[in-house]
């Protein structure tokens, strides 16, 4: 028997997933007893966001290694890249395959070194190194000059001196 | 009838319903379902490798459960035996999905308008429940409605309940929905 698949568009609210299956997905937990109809809505539509996401960032990664087949590789490293999705999944996941690539063996530099430089050569740029100068400083040191001798202050008041008056 | 396989019958789905027993594809959601979700969200040229598909249908179960185990404890410590979507938001807030509460709660919205319509066209519960889960008129509708519709009937393990791909008719027109949000924890890379 075929399942009817097709869905009226515009219609968002149509569930994708069968609500019988996703309610045996819930009851693998033998803790759960009742699920309301409203609980059992949301788990169906938060599991299509859920594939959205994981499907958007899977095709992220391929699209970042230029591939257009999104594979196994591509949803581990999407899984990796979301912390709330890591915690849960990535312990689920196959581990990853072995790589295939062969290490291609890097070539040596093969550089030849330098010959030491002749016995008895003397270095180029000797003669061009700075000869060093002699500046002796011949600045002498100033005397202290002689302070002036202050002129004395002539008497400007002549004292007249007495004439003898001769009386013969 | 026997146990029989009928969700391998899809053309997609074709040579892998007879290598996994029924009881092993329980704990997995349709691999058809789960790669046509995954096509519309990448680029138009993309593919998926079937290792791929076959990983993200084991990574989404184990969603399923992470969430639900956190929902689940938190019941069990408040002593309430039913979980609820509010049980729900808290342990996807608590596990680190908190980027998924907005857009769940606008389509929470909406599913309880439709719930509204349906309750007065589900006067009559023809299906008993599956589980222990509760019967909401939602559900009773669904049973109700499916059993007209020959092609949305599944038999699954003596069981009769709707597919999610069956179309109900409500009584008042439906408001087409935004495109899927993706949660935004890589802000600064373009798609």
């Amino acid at each position: 028997m075929v399942m009817a698949e097709e869905e009226e568009s515009g219609v968002s609210i149509q569930l994708e997933f069968p609500k019988g299956r996703v309610k045996k997905i819930m009851a693998l937990d033998k803790d759960v007893k009742r699920v309301s109809s409203e609980a059992l809505f949301l788990v169906s539509r938060s599991t299509e966001l859920f594939l959205q996401f994981l499907a958007e960032k899977s095709a992220q990664v391929a699209i970042e290694k230029k591939r257009k087949t999104v594979n196994l590789e591509h949803i581990r490293e999407a899984v990796k890249r979301h912390q709330p999705t890591r915690d849960f999944l990535l312990d689920e996941l196959p581990p990853p395959s072995q790589p295939t690539k062969p290490d291609r063996p890097t070539q040596p530099a093969g550089r030849p070194k330098l010959d030491p430089p002749p016995r008895g050569t003397r270095r180029i740029d000797l003669f061009f190194r700075k000869p060093e100068l002699d500046d002796p400083a011949q600045a002498q040191p100033p005397e202290n000059p002689a302070q002036a001798q202050p002129p004395e202050n002539p008497d400007q008041d002549q004292a007249q001196s007495p004439v003898p008056v001769d009386e013969s | 009838m026997a146990d029989s396989d009928n969700d391998s019958g899809g053309a997609h789905n074709g040579g892998k319903g007879s290598e996994m027993s029924p009881r092993e594809q329980d704990r997995f959601l349709p691999i058809a379902n789960v790669s046509r979700i995954m096509k519309k969200a990448l680029p138009a040229n993309a593919k998926i490798s079937k290792d791929a598909k076959e990983t993200v249908q084991e990574c989404v179960s184990e969603f399923i459960s992470f969430i639900t185990g956190e929902a689940s404890d938190k019941c069990q410590r408040e002593k309430r035996k039913t979980i609820n979507g509010d049980d729900l938001l808290w342990a996807m807030t608590t596990l680190g999905f908190e980027d998924y509460v907005e857009p769940l709660k606008g389509y929470l919205q909406r599913f309880r308008e439709m719930e509204g319509e349906k309750t007065v066209a589900a006067r009559d519960k023809d299906a008993p429940p599956l589980t222990n889960a509760t019967n909401s008129a939602y559900e009773s509708a669904n049973y109700a409605a499916a059993a007209a519709v020959p092609g949305g009937i599944m038999m699954h393990q003596g069981h009769v309940y709707g597919s999610a791909g069956f179309h109900q008719v409500a009584g008042g027109a439906i408001k087409g929905g935004p495109a899927y949000p993706g949660p935004g924890s890589n802000a600064g890379r373009p798609r």
